[in-house]
């Protein structure tokens, strides 16, 4: 019985975890510009691992790989972070480049 | 279970294909670097499915530099358009 | 060669420090093998190693974070990422795609180092902002929504963070 309703709920996680990165990848295309869809994708992306995570914990094979699997999504949470931070410097020091010849 | 696991991973490769398709059309280098971000979220999900449902545990190391890979990629990138753009700025013009 | 120790860390705080660090490799190495008793002797020697040069290169300062403080914000962070998913989501659903982007400079107090870093990075994974440069004091953010009440968020968020580092 508490079986099958582990099963339910990894399959619910799972499933969400799927729709989250749907909308990360819907963002991708329904965005009109590079910052937004950084938004969208940085946001959408790493909740949908996390719920995939979170619903593959009860099928690993000990603790020890629950802690890995945990850890690889902390690692992806802040390389996430800085990657959008750094593409989003740069997007905003090419426009102001941009505006600069622009006004020249 | 492995069912489901398996058509979550095949939900999660073609959401990767499909997310290529916004890197082929563009149209800024930034728009195409957001691919690495998108390998170090959705690829690092489905090479996590696929190690349980493949029983294949190798692949959460694959996960683990996956992500860890991401990261270093987007920093040469921005290492390399922040030169030409300074370039660019100082009237030099550099073929990218 | 030892690192660079400021005066004002005792000496019980150096040896508080150092089991901390080895508590905590010695959890990460057991999780990277995933708990293979063939790779345990190995990080029994590696450990020690790993804490020598972290200390070399980060050398204990007073006191570390609060431990209540830092579970709290964890709390908090989790909730708030869930809560920019679900945002992220609402506004691509809607068929009238309601966002105003637009940038941000923001003033924070927090002092230089980890807890200004701490702020941009989480800020970037919280609803609606997005941290784009990062300079002395000055937080430049994009926001997806400028008319949502982005610097009252903001301030909550450093105010969380503050009392994570005791001055």
């Amino acid at each position: 019985m508490s079986d099958s309703l582990i099963m339910l709920l990894q399959a619910l996680l799972l499933v969400i975890g799927c729709l989250f990165f749907l909308v990360g990848t819907l963002g991708l295309f329904r965005l009109p510009d590079t910052l937004t869809r950084i938004h969208a994708l940085t946001k959408a992306d790493n909740l949908g691992l996390g719920f995939v995570v979170l619903g593959l914990l009860p099928s690993v094979p000990g603790p020890a790989t629950a802690a890995k699997i945990l850890l690889i999504w902390l690692i992806a949470l802040a390389a996430s972070a800085t990657a959008a931070h750094l593409v989003a410097r740069t997007v905003r020091a090419t426009d102001a480049s941009r505006d600069r010849e622009e006004r020249a | 279970m492995t069912l489901l696991m398996d058509t979550v991973a095949v939900v999660l490769l073609l959401l990767l294909v499909v997310g290529l398709l916004r890197i082929w059309l563009g149209p800024e280098p930034a728009d195409r670097m957001l691919a690495s971000q998108l390998f170090a979220s959705t690829g690092v999900a489905l090479l996590l499915v696929l190690a349980e449902s493949q029983a294949q545990p190798a692949l959460r190391d694959v996960a683990l530099v996956l992500a860890l890979l991401a990261v270093l990629s987007t920093v040469a990138f921005v290492t390399r358009v922040m030169q030409v753009a300074r370039a660019d700025s100082r009237g030099e013009r550099r073929d990218v | 060669m030892n690192g660079p120790v400021p005066g004002k860390v005792s000496v019980l705080q150096c040896f508080a420090s150092a089991v901390v660090r080895t508590v905590v490799l010695l959890v990460l190495w057991w999780a990277l093998t995933e708990g293979d008793a063939d790779a345990v002797a190995f990080g029994l020697w590696v450990v020690p190693l790993i804490v020598v040069l972290w200390w070399r290169l980060f050398p204990p300062e007073g006191r570390g974070p609060r431990v209540l403080a830092t579970l709290a914000f964890g709390g908090y962070f989790l909730c708030g990422s869930v809560a920019a998913g679900l945002d992220v989501a609402r506004r691509l659903l809607s068929p009238r795609l309601p966002i105003s982007p637009g940038y941000l400079t923001y003033t924070t107090s927090l002092p230089a180092g980890s807890p200004r870093w701490l702020l941009a990075n989480t800020l970037s994974l919280l609803p609606g902002t997005l941290s784009v440069t990062l300079r002395g004091p000055q937080l430049e953010l994009h926001c997806l929504d400028t008319t949502a009440p982005v610097s009252a968020a903001v301030g909550h968020v450093e105010m969380r963070i503050a009392r994570m580092f005791p001055r």
